[in-house]
């Protein structure tokens, strides 16, 4: 395999933009018209997510162990979309007939090959990742809603029965597939550490224009059937334990992973001293202050500091989450757990950051090879 | 077929375009507005991508007349080559691309104007919110002022010398109440007529914007109907 042909290639194939994936997923729907039920109505996101992971694996092909995380992840990732593993021998004839047909005359037998090489590698370690992770995980799980509650006028809880059992770690996410969305998968961050009888916490803001938490935050969703994906994240507590005290900073629903995080904490002999800071605009969007207020009153090494960012006259902090954090004194010694809209998170890293917290010591959610 | 598609070495990919920075003017210096440079940008790489791949196509459609002379040439059967299987199939995707790509038009025009009204409201809603707020809170210090001042006058007024001390206190707290009530009431039905209004116009107005929508059908006065039972509710509600 010529890396360096192959980078040529793709960058030539890739002037054409769109186009690409267009023709890619045409051609394969074409040939295999029982594929298409596999992907949502709309495909705009999805040629951006094919793009995107072209991209990513023709600029590590020469990186395996990195490559080989990553397309493990996409491979077990593809299971609750339904991948089998004959799709993977469709999909890559399609992919040669995709870049043969945008490569033109530049398209030569040596290349081909090239390219036959290089999809049979990726083909071989995501069904290799899907096959092991079949032995551990079902592709998806039932989740049925057992109860809703609107809590803002915005936001919603939902308490949802997975079956068969689902094992995570607080502060982890699973993505939701509802069946008025179908094939539309968002992830979700579970709000409590695991139970004995086995319930998830979710909380559901709905996002102006958003197409799922629309279907997720509707009061007729008692009882509806669910799908979930294997949970993912990496918003965990460190282990072995670090023995800093804990600074949690939560914008809004990011409250959900950092309140599985309290949750497992309450369970511990010795849980560290904690400051959660809760900000949102307003204070009605503090959609889940009266637990948290509860729980500190029964938890003396717990602190609850409400923040609002938008209602100067709120009985409490007010301005921005980020700088309410920052002004409340020198968290160098602590570790940091963040989660929230991605602005709020990358400035309160910036702030802590600046104010001597090594990078070991902030932890925040990524998802690696999904889009949230 | 032998002329090369694509000089392979130092041709300015649409890609390049994204990427290009070009260094800062020291400050106090004179230089582009960073916002409509990176929009220009933009269209250029679109158009780029465009015509790269008309480019395509057509390379594509002279392969095809080619093909049809040199087969033409030696064939009586000129339906045979007139449409290929291969190009039968690349049309086959072209359609379905273009139907694909209406379908995703439909559904984004959607979710943006699911995403401009929700957004829209919520505003409405802040504001509401906001005003009921400040509304409320002056209504509070009008009725308490106002009362105090019941209270005092009714105290200077009404009090014989010889009433005794807890029915003189008795009857200013009685006088303060009262008024406190009056007043409260007052206000509060004025300022909730206030917000009705509000709404109902709000309403009229968007009930038009539908009714330019579906072109004056009927329903669109039944469903105002509808609108205006709604008011009675939420002032039942309200109170």
């Amino acid at each position: 395999m010529d890396i360096v042909r192959l980078r040529e290639s793709f960058a030539r194939v890739a002037m054409h933009g769109d186009e690409l994936p267009l023709f890619f997923y045409s051609d394969l729907f074409i040939k295999h018209p029982e594929v298409r039920d596999l992907f949502p109505v709309s495909m705009e996101a999805q040629r951006g997510h094919l793009v995107d992971a072209l991209v990513k694996i023709v600029s590590q092909v020469d990186s395996v162990t990195e490559l080989t995380t990553f397309l493990q992840g996409l491979g077990r990732d593809h299971r609750k979309f339904g991948a089998l593993a004959e799709h993977y021998d469709a999909v890559g004839a399609s992919l040669l007939t995709t870049l043969a047909h945008f490569s033109g005359p530049a398209w030569t037998p040596e290349l081909a090959a090239d390219w036959r090489d290089a999809y049979e590698l990726i083909g071989s370690v995501m069904t290799e990742a899907a096959h092991a992770d079949e032995q551990v995980h079902p592709p998806w799980w039932r989740g049925t809603v057992v109860s809703y509650e609107q809590r803002a006028f915005d936001i919603s809880v939902l308490f949802v029965r997975p079956e068969p059992h689902l094992d995570y770690l607080p502060g982890q996410s699973v993505a939701i597939e509802s069946p008025s969305r179908p094939k539309l998968w968002r992830y979700y961050s579970i709000a409590n550490a695991p139970r004995v009888d086995g319930l998830l916490e979710f909380h559901i803001r709905l996002i102006d224009g958003g197409a799922v938490s629309l279907a997720l935050t509707s009061s007729l969703i008692t009882d509806t059937q669910l799908r979930l994906g294997a949970p993912v994240g990496v918003l965990t507590l460190s282990r072995p334990a670090s023995g800093r005290d804990l600074l949690l900073v939560a914008g809004s629903t990011g409250l959900a992973p950092l309140k599985a995080i309290l949750d497992q904490l309450t369970g511990l002999p010795q849980p560290p001293r904690v400051h959660l800071f809760f900000g949102a605009r307003t204070a009605d969007g503090l959609y889940d202050l009266d637990g948290l207020e509860k729980l500190a009153a029964q938890h003396p090494w717990l602190t609850v500091t409400p923040v609002v960012s938008a209602e100067p006259k709120f009985d409490g902090e007010t301005g921005s989450l980020p700088d309410v954090v920052a002004r409340h004194g020198n968290w160098s010694g602590h570790d940091a757990y963040l989660a929230g809209p991605t602005e709020m998170v990358e400035e309160t890293v910036a702030r802590l950051t600046a104010a001597g917290m090594a990078q070991e010591q902030i932890h925040i959610e990524d998802f690696g090879w999904s889009e949230p | 077929m032998t002329a090369a598609w694509f000089d392979e070495q130092s041709r300015l990919t649409p890609e390049e375009l994204q990427t290009v920075s070009f260094p800062m003017t020291r400050l106090g210096r004179r230089g582009y507005e960073e916002e409509p440079v990176q929009g220009f940008l933009q269209q250029v790489h679109a158009e780029f991508v465009r015509l790269v791949n008309e480019r395509a196509s057509l390379w594509q459609e002279v392969q095809r007349l080619r093909r049809r002379i040199l087969a033409g040439e030696d064939n009586n059967d000129p339906q045979a080559v007139l449409f290929g299987e291969a190009d039968a199939h690349v049309h086959a995707v072209r359609i379905l691309s273009t139907a694909q790509v209406t379908a995703d038009r439909y559904v984004a025009d959607a979710q943006a104007y699911s995403s401009r009204v929700t957004a829209e409201a919520r505003l409405r809603r802040d504001d509401i919110v906001r005003e009921a707020q400040q509304h409320s809170d002056m209504i509070l210090e009008d009725a308490h002022a106002r009362a105090r001042d019941a209270a005092v006058s009714a105290l200077n007024e009404a009090a014989p010398p010889q009433t005794d001390r807890e029915r003189r206190a008795a009857q200013a707290e009685l006088a303060y109440l009262r008024t406190y009530g009056d007043v409260y009431r007052a206000h509060l039905r004025a300022y909730t007529e206030g917000v009705l209004r509000g709404i109902e116009e709000w309403e009229r107005k968007e009930a038009s914007s539908l009714q330019e929508v579906s072109q004056g059908q009927p329903e669109v006065t039944s469903g105002q109907h509808g609108v205006a039972r709604g008011y009675s509710d939420r002032r039942s509600i309200g109170h």
